[in-house]
């Protein structure tokens, strides 16, 4: 009997599959990380794989192909002059015909080197490509361009005529009718406007559309260069997948400083209001201040103009986020594509992260996140309009800048005599003497650091403003009141988010120069900031 | 013994019934949210600057013996310490987290849990949880066996191995003896930024709640110690998975007496049914051998009978033999006499 | 007093005497052999060394920290004695209350051996414990009804009684007192249901010690089935001891042994290794549900998974195996070694759950390992508890029936 109990738990054992003792998860080793992974899975597109996809390593491939002063045409055809991005084809067939060009291509290949003595790839054993665990991981990362990369395309583009524009060499349109690209000028806009993440229709994917514009333009950049014997100094962009998709190369390359302002006729000023303004009853109908902006000046703050202009280089409002949201615009109502926290797509999201500068957080990182602000804020953007002519009014340009003008930026604060240089902080007593706060000095230092902001000055136009970092929870005046005024003894059950005095001056005070990366004096430097006292009573 | 099978039937279900009307060891599932009004505190470890300071309350408060490495000797704070004899509660540094500039800090010492562990372990109830919510000890009747150290899930008790006649257990109280008299815990007036908080707990989850309301980048969306082990005292917030500050995740939300409340539970249910059990069985075993012992008797009386009847026929046998040989040899006897007569006869004719 | 009541005092007292004179002459004649010179080093140095762990405190003798509470005092000579010391209540309950007749002779020496058992955990908790003075404290100061120590110190107190007035028979012929002795006698059934439920009660419970800690017990090892797995091999520990015991006792011993005892040794055997291995497969069964019932199948593949599979089926199926041959084959000498294997496999269990498997996350250097001493003094007690086997054996009437006594049952 004892035996029957042996065998029906080794049966138990089999059936419930304790043989496939599997790793603790997290525990495998992942080997290399690389930028030049492709999944091989085109049969996918077939039907269901019969194998595990090949993870195959594009760069390994182009070095070796390069010992051997062969390129891009070793393995890719070409048709009308453009790099076909498949694999010794140019259209995907049958499943049969593909798989057969993937098999015998690149066998025949490592057959040769392997007859050669040379180290290469798999060549009978299938599972030796069609590997159940990959040997590496996918260290890709995405790529794209900003100003400064633009405009060291556009110029190196520029080599016939120096002060003409090449934009055609890279920007087109599709029409519908004849179905054709063509050159649009003066509507050049981002390539991923059109060219999204999966192949359509009519419509490469924006993976597809880089590679074919951007590589073939590199390799016969480089060709053109070999040929004319030219040095290293006149460089082409990439070719190799780690050229572009490799984090440290990515680092490494070379940012322009003051990029000239790209030349496409766009506004110095732009009045955002609702869509549906253009007639006159329309614009009557509508009671909200529109809200101008300085669209140049946004210019030079991002990098890409698709921080904001995400989808389209056309009016927010025009076709995605109308006043009550449209399908097309995923349901974004025109306020939350405004006014949204937490995305830089938006005005507010991408002023509210500004505040999370060093100079900034000192103040606004403790200021709660998402915080209802008071409407006399709203004004500072929806500005009331001035009296203007009809003429004015008609021009939407016009009037924004006319509004832009007459605001006023700067950080103000009282006068000297008005800031007490030092305040002596010794309310309480216990281990340490009272403290010599240097407080003019903080203001002064604090206004120093943002008096270039232009942000920071529109905001803080008012005097007082400032002074609310400290005293806070408080109407601005010029006699701000004393901390003690509302911080007492702690851990008031009446007001349980209320610090007491002591933790209320170094949460104070250490916070801040915590945010704002102020090192000394260090938190636990007690006797940096006030001196040690001879008695204790605190645990009386 | 002899039990009739009506008596063993009768004890049986007078257990079972006894056992099923009976008070059950454990009642249905409760759980304690702790005393009302009782006290907590709450660590926030993205306030906490690990100045110490805290520490040195702790040793002032409770007359600890002064230590080797005054308390503002941060680079104590370069190794890991955990609580011992002299030191009720540490802080700990952690350094060279992923998703922080520069090192975050942590507290180690008693939880004072809800439901406390090291209570449910003692044998001699040397710990109580108080209305304050502090969990107490009193060495004047602690054995010393250290169950309380292996069921604590923080691994907070800590034992005076090297005394002889009165090693003790010890852990932070709390400062019960200064709670009850309205003061607040030493290391919470030490602390100069209120990264300890005190305060009723159910007070404590409301700031605690209310922080992460309002800084959601800058807390973990958890209080630990709210559910953790069914409930403790100390409250912790944190910037980063508590992990990372070396905390467990792991716990779970159970309260540590209930983990024992079904072997408790047992305990009267085997009291009750055992003796039922085994005496049926000696019952059982006893009636099986005097059935034994019966059949035994029946089949040796048999054999006994068999034999004596088998004997007899054989003496009758023989009897009646001996009756036929005796009368054949008195026949003989007979018959010689008469031939011996019939000579002589003749004999004395001639 | 009366002249009879001065006799029989006077008889009393002689009794005394005499048993007095015996038993020194005994204990001089053990420590004069060659197994009582190596003994008595073993007592000396283990003499020394409780003076040290009385002078220096545990630090002093143990490498006892915060984290391991506990060390081998707990984890072997607790755990592991009361495991091994449960020969006395299978063997009685085997006699007594399933009426197998045949196993008679094995029960004094089984109730010797948990007697003994018995007294040594109780020795070795005065070593382990801060305050043994105060070990009472439970009973009579303070009851901690919620901890399953509470519920493992009653029944182990009330066992060692049991366990004493089950061996006072023996001690109590020895001495001649035949009154007491035939009042104790009686006592037997009572003793034997008594101990059945006082064992249940605290094996399992011992198991139960660990429930409250699952974060530093070992999945493997810790399951809710604690109790009912330290039962189950509770039994096994003691079926294998009481034929490990017989096997070295005859070796030793066997001029002590009467006619009745020689003949049923290899029934003892064969029966008890029958069972031992019925229970060593049922055991391995609800271990395995353990594991199946918490879905920790994974776990196997990892270092201590490939160690529980070592004890699972190194130290109970391969035991389980064996004892099954031996009994097929009727083949004592490999029951024999069957039983050597399982009295180990309960000592790996123990040291497991308690030491071993027991803050397995811990770092190793916060990980627990025996100070010699603590090993020694381990050593010390169990050659204690020999040498007052080898004296009882010698001078009682354990392998044999006191001729004034022959008839008794």
């Amino acid at each position: 009997m004892a035996g029957v109990l042996f065998a029906a738990t080794l049966v138990s054992i089999y059936t419930t599959g304790a043989q496939e003792v599997k790793e603790l998860p997290g525990e495998r080793d992942s080997g290399e990380i690389r930028a030049d992974v492709i999944t091989i899975d085109t049969l996918a597109f077939f039907g269901d794989l019969e194998r595990p996809e090949v993870v195959f390593f594009h760069d390994l491939h182009t070095d070796a192909l390069e010992k051997k002063d062969k390129d891009c045409l070793a393995c890719h055809l070409s048709e009308n002059d453009r790099l076909s991005l498949k694999f010794k084809r140019l259209k995907d067939t049958s499943r049969q015909e593909v798989m057969d060009i993937y098999h015998a291509d690149c066998m025949a290949c490592h057959k040769e080197m392997s007859g050669a003595g040379e180290r290469t790839g798999p060549i009978e054993i299938c599972g030796e490509c069609h590997r159940d665990k990959a040997k590496a991981m996918s260290a890709r990362q995405p790529m794209g361009f900003d100003k400064s990369l633009h405009f060291r395309h556009s110029e190196a583009t520029k080599d016939k005529e120096p002060d003409k524009d090449r934009c055609e060499l890279c920007h087109h349109e599709y029409d519908e009718k004849t179905k054709k690209l063509f050159y649009a000028k003066e509507r050049e806009g981002s390539c991923r406007y059109c060219h999204m993440e999966e192949t359509e229709e009519k419509r490469i994917s924006m993976r597809l559309a880089s590679h074919l514009s951007c590589i073939d333009c590199h390799r016969k950049t480089l060709a053109k260069n070999e040929a004319k014997a030219l040095a290293k100094n006149k460089i082409a962009g990439p070719v190799k997948c780690s050229g572009c998709h490799d984090l440290n190369k990515q680092k490494m390359i070379k940012k322009v400083k003051d990029v000239p302002r790209i030349r496409r006729k766009q506004p110095d000023a732009v009045l955002i209001r609702a869509n549906g303004q253009e007639t006159e009853k329309q614009r009557l109908a509508t009671k909200m201040n529109p809200v101008p902006l300085d669209h140049k000046a946004h210019e030079e703050y991002n990098d890409t103009c698709r921080v904001c202009h995400h989808a389209s280089l056309d009016s927010c409002s025009k076709r995605c986020h109308t006043v009550a949201g449209t399908k097309q615009g995923e349901d974004v109502k025109l306020e939350r594509a405004m006014h949204q926290i937490g995305t830089n797509k938006s005005c507010l999201g991408c002023h509210e992260s500004n505040q999370r500068e060093k100079r900034c957080a000192g103040c606004h990182a403790f200021m709660e996140k998402g915080r209802k602000q008071g409407t006399d804020t709203c004004l500072k953007c929806h500005m009331e309009s001035l009296q203007v002519s009809t003429e004015v009014e008609q021009k939407p340009e016009a009037l924004a800048s006319m509004l832009l003008e007459s605001r006023r930026a700067i950080t103000d604060t009282y006068k000297d005599k008005d800031i007490p240089e030092k305040v002596i902080i010794g309310e309480l007593f216990y281990e340490y003497e009272p403290v010599q706060f240097p407080h003019r000095k903080i203001i002064d230092s604090l206004v120093e650091k943002i008096k270039d902001d232009k942000l920071a000055n529109y905001f803080h136009g008012e005097k007082g403003t400032i002074c609310q970092a400290c005293h806070h929870n408080s109407p601005v005046a010029k006699k701000p009141p004393r901390c003690v005024s509302c911080h007492g003894k702690p851990f008031d059950e009446k007001n349980l988010l209320r610090p007491g005095l002591k933790a209320a001056y170094h949460q104070q005070c250490m916070g801040c120069h915590k945010e704002m990366g102020i090192e000394k004096p260090k938190p636990t430097g007690c006797t940096d900031c006030h001196k040690v006292a001879g008695t204790s009573r605190l645990y009386d | 013994m002899a039990v009739s099978r009506r008596k063993f039937l009768g004890w049986m279900g007078a257990a079972g019934l006894s056992t099923a009307f009976g008070r059950p060891a454990y009642a249905a599932k409760k759980h304690f949210k702790g005393h009302p009004d009782s006290f907590g505190i709450l660590y926030d470890s993205m306030l906490c600057i690990g100045c110490r300071k805290c520490e040195a309350g702790c040793n002032i408060v409770n007359d600890l013996p002064v230590p080797d490495r005054p308390f503002d000797d941060l680079s104590v704070l370069d190794s890991k310490r955990r609580t011992d004899p002299k030191a009720y509660m540490v802080i700990n540094r952690y350094d060279h987290i992923e998703t922080v500039k520069g090192p975050l800090y942590r507290r180690i010492g008693c939880n004072h849990c809800l439901e406390p562990a090291c209570a449910s372990s003692c044998f001699v109830r040397a710990y109580t949880k108080t209305k304050t919510g502090a969990v107490t000890y009193d060495a004047s009747v602690c054995v010393g066996c250290r169950y309380c150290m292996i069921a604590c899930p923080f691994d907070i008790p800590t034992f005076e191995y090297d005394k002889v006649l009165a090693p003790r257990i010890r852990k932070c109280t709390m400062c019960y003896p200064r709670l009850i008299q309205g003061k607040l815990p030493g290391c919470v007036l030490a602390c100069p930024k209120e990264a300890l908080s005190f305060g009723k707990r159910t007070g404590l989850i409301k700031i605690a709640r209310e922080r992460i309301r309002k800084y959601p980048d800058r807390y973990v969306d958890h209080v630990y110690g709210e559910h953790e082990m069914g409930g403790t005292s100390w409250l912790y917030l944190s910037g980063v998975p508590f992990k990372e500050l070396g905390m467990r995740e792991d716990l779970g939300i159970t309260p540590a007496p209930e983990l024992t409340k079904g072997a408790l539970g047992a305990v009267p249910l085997v009291v009750g049914l055992w003796p039922v059990l085994l005496t049926g069985i000696y019952a059982m075993s006893k009636r099986k051998e005097r059935i034994a012992r019966e059949e035994r008797e029946k089949a040796v009386a048999t054999a006994l009978d068999q034999a004596k009847a088998g004997a007899e026929s054989r003496l009758s046998e023989a009897l009646a033999r001996a009756e036929k040989d005796k009368q054949a040899a008195i026949e003989k006897e007979v018959k010689k006499a008469l031939e011996k007569a019939a000579e002589t006869q003749t004999e004395e004719g001639a | 007093m009366s002249e009879e009541a001065t006799t029989a005092s006077k008889s009393f007292f002689a009794a005394f005497g005499h048993a007095a004179e015996e038993l020194v002459k005994t204990l001089v004649k053990t420590f004069l052999s060659p197994f009582g010179i190596v003994a008595g080093i073993i007592v000396i140095l283990g003499l020394i060394l409780t003076v040290l762990r009385f002078t220096g405190g545990l630090a002093a003798v143990t490498n006892l920290s915060d984290y391991n509470a506990w060390g081998i005092w707990i984890g072997f000579d607790l755990l592991t004695g009361v495991a091994l010391a449960a020969g006395g209540f299978v063997t009685s309950a085997a006699v007594y209350i399933f009426g197998m007749k045949k196993y008679h002779s094995a029960i004094r020496p089984a109730v010797l051996t948990g007697f003994l058992g018995y007294a040594l955990v109780v020795a070795a908790l005065h070593y382990d414990v801060g305050r043994p003075w105060r070990l009472p404290y439970p009973f009579i100061m303070q009851q901690g009804t919620t901890s399953v120590l509470f519920e493992v110190g009653a029944c182990v107190a009330l066992y060692l009684a049991v366990l004493f007035l089950e061996f006072c028979p023996a001690a109590l012929e020895w001495l001649g007192l035949k009154k007491v002795r035939n009042l104790a006698v009686r006592l037997t059934m009572v003793l034997t249901i008594f101990g059945v439920i006082l064992s249940t009660l605290h094996q399992s419970s011992l198991g139960a010690l660990f429930l409250i800690a699952p974060s530093k017990l070992h999945p493997l090892w810790y399951s809710s089935y604690l109790p009912v797995f330290f039962f189950v091999s509770s039994i096994i520990a003691g079926l294998s001891m009481v034929i490990f015991e017989s096997t070295l006792s005859y070796r030793y011993f066997a001029h002590k042994m009467d006619e009745e005892h020689m003949n049923e040794r290899d029934g003892v055997v064969l029966g008890f290794g029958k069972a031992a291995s019925f229970v060593l497969a049922g055991y391995f069964a609800i271990k395995v549900i353990g594991i199946s019932a918490e879905n920790e199948w994974y776990l196997l593949g990892t270092p201590y998974g490939i160690w529980f599979l070592v004890e699972l089926l190194g130290f109970v199926a391969l035991p389980c195996f064996l004892y099954a041959v031996g009994v097929r084959d009727r083949s004592p000498k490999l029951i024999k070694w069957a039983a050597a294997w399982s009295v180990l496999g309960v000592v790996i269990n123990r040291l497991n759950v308690s030491v071993i498997a027991f803050n397995w996350h811990l770092p190793s250097a916060d990980r627990y390992f025996p100070h010699w001493m603590e090993i020694a003094i381990s050593i010390f007690l169990v050659t204690a508890g020999i040498i007052a086997f080898r004296v009882i054996v010698t001078m009682m009437p354990i392998f044999y029936e006191h001729p004034d006594y022959k008839d008794a049952h």
